[in-house]
């Protein structure tokens, strides 16, 4: 197994990328035939188990979007092997947090309106 | 007509440097490298490489007021003066316009540019249809001149590892040939986050091929035929 | 007859033209790294905006100074570059739009729209 695909990558990027779309299409037409976002509104939505799912699949798609776009200007412009691979290791570490983070506060916020 | 050259001479510069020319023109002068021969004329130490004259042979690839260009093609009228004339980027340079294609050639020999097909030859060529012959249409005409590949921005920061959009045209040229049986291989030969993936659809190669060709759009549809054959 | 000087290349980004298209490209990888960079912050929101109103209110309050103004009016640019040079992609992608004269008009379409929607949040941020 080759420590960086070149497809694999390519079509993560593309559908990634497609899901994001879907996600502003569905949350502008939210924004416009919806009712209008309050607070309460919000919380108890994203409550919902389905809910908060869908939020951590859109969190899903945004880091690993984030993740090849900034593999691929590490893989330009990094050229000493080791420095290139503390830099990535280093973003697939914060984006891994990321990731971990955002589903703690949808976890924690689903179970205390439980 | 006013000129600044890039000049090199590896034996006598330390670095290269820039010199001014006004160059005396005949009325029958009309592009770059008429210009060229004209200054050659003036100040024989300058070194270019030429042919054919004529846009053919893709010899005299350099980059004129900004672009990549054929010089032989490049008509002196509508240029904005002065002129500068420098090498291919990113190519080394081996003296003052002439740069070292090894790289380059390295890469093109890397997609195996030639029909591979060990069935038993007909008695006489093989044949194509006029639609299997129409599939390689704007990719048999590249003439290997380089403009393409030294104006390709993954190539600047990938050179030894990224193949370029010249190579990957020509790979498209014998992917899509009807008489070749080694498309598979090739293909896959391609699927690799450096020779091929490193390309980001800047089309500067298409903006500068001097044969208007369109390596971007190639390498797009051997992407397309990667993503097929995973498929 | 060995040279004595390595040889040199020209790489230099004042003399080489860049076409629409490159500027578009440069564009989508800055707006990717600078959205890339707020990633950290879009999730602190989220856990601010999911705690309390109070909370969320708070933590935008930094976006009155001027330099947040100025973070913000960036930040629109990058999401709507990002965006429209994406889309180009996409499209370019499966053949649409890529030959040369498409792929510069995608490109001038694609600047343009970001500077617009940067220019309508400026104008947004000056009023508020």
């Amino acid at each position: 197994m080759r420590l960086f695909s070149g497809q694999r990558a390519f079509v993560l990027q593309r559908l990634s990328a497609l899901v994001l779309l879907a996600y502003l299409a569905g949350g502008a037409l939210w924004l416009a035939f919806g009712p209008a976002p309050t607070f309460s509104r919000w919380q108890a939505w994203s409550a919902q188990p389905l809910a908060a799912a869908a939020l951590l699949v859109l969190a899903a798609a945004v880091l690993a979007h984030a993740w090849v776009g900034v593999r691929d200007v590490m893989l330009d412009y990094l050229r000493p092997l080791a420095l290139r691979l503390a830099a990535l290791g280093a973003v697939a570490t914060v984006l891994a947090g990321l990731a971990a983070w955002t589903a703690l506060i949808l976890f924690s916020h689903v179970l205390a309106f439980a | 007509m006013r000129f600044r050259v890039f000049r090199f001479d590896p034996e006598r510069d330390a670095r290269p440097r820039l010199q001014d020319y006004d160059v005396r023109l005949k009325p029958s002068d009309r592009m770059v490298l008429d210009a060229l021969v004209r200054l050659k004329e003036q100040d024989d130490s300058i070194s270019f490489r030429r042919s054919c004259r004529e846009g053919v042979c893709g010899s005299d690839a350099m980059n004129i007021n900004g672009l990549n260009a054929l010089a032989c093609i490049t008509p002196l009228k509508d240029l904005p003066e002065p002129v500068t004339l420098y090498p291919l980027p990113a190519f080394p340079v081996i003296r003052d316009l002439i740069v070292d294609m090894t790289q380059f050639f390295a890469h093109y020999h890397a997609i195996k540019p030639y029909l591979v097909n060990d069935e038993a030859p007909p008695e006489r060529e093989r044949l194509q249809s006029p639609q299997e012959h129409e599939k390689l249409n704007g990719l048999y005409e590249c003439i290997l001149c380089a403009c393409c590949s030294s104006f390709c921005p993954s190539q600047w920061w990938n050179p030894e590892k990224f193949l370029g959009p010249a190579a990957l045209l020509q790979a498209e040229r014998f992917i899509v040939d009807s008489r070749d049986r080694a498309t598979g291989a090739r293909i896959e030969f391609l699927d690799d986050v450096y020779k091929l993936y490193r390309c980001r659809s800047i089309m500067n190669c298409t903006e500068v091929c001097p044969k208007k060709l369109n390596p971007a759009g190639a390498i797009e549809r051997i992407k397309v035929a990667l993503l097929r054959k995973s498929a | 007859m060995q040279p004595r000087t390595a040889r040199p290349t020209f790489l230099n980004f004042a003399r080489i033209r860049f076409p629409v298209g490159a500027v578009a490209s440069i564009g989508h990888r800055v707006s990717g790294v600078l959205l890339a960079c707020a990633l950290p912050f879009a999730v602190l929101l989220l856990e601010r905006s999911l705690r309390s109103e109070a909370a969320f209110a708070a933590l935008l309050e930094g976006f009155r100074s001027p330099a947040g103004r100025a973070g913000l009016v960036i930040l629109a640019w990058a999401c709507a570059h990002h965006l429209f040079a994406g889309i180009r992609h996409l499209l370019m992608d499966i053949g649409v739009g890529s030959t040369l004269s498409a792929g510069r008009r995608s490109a001038y379409a694609a600047l343009a729209a970001a500077l617009a929607v940067a220019a309508t949040v400026a104008g947004m941020a000056l009023a508020a």
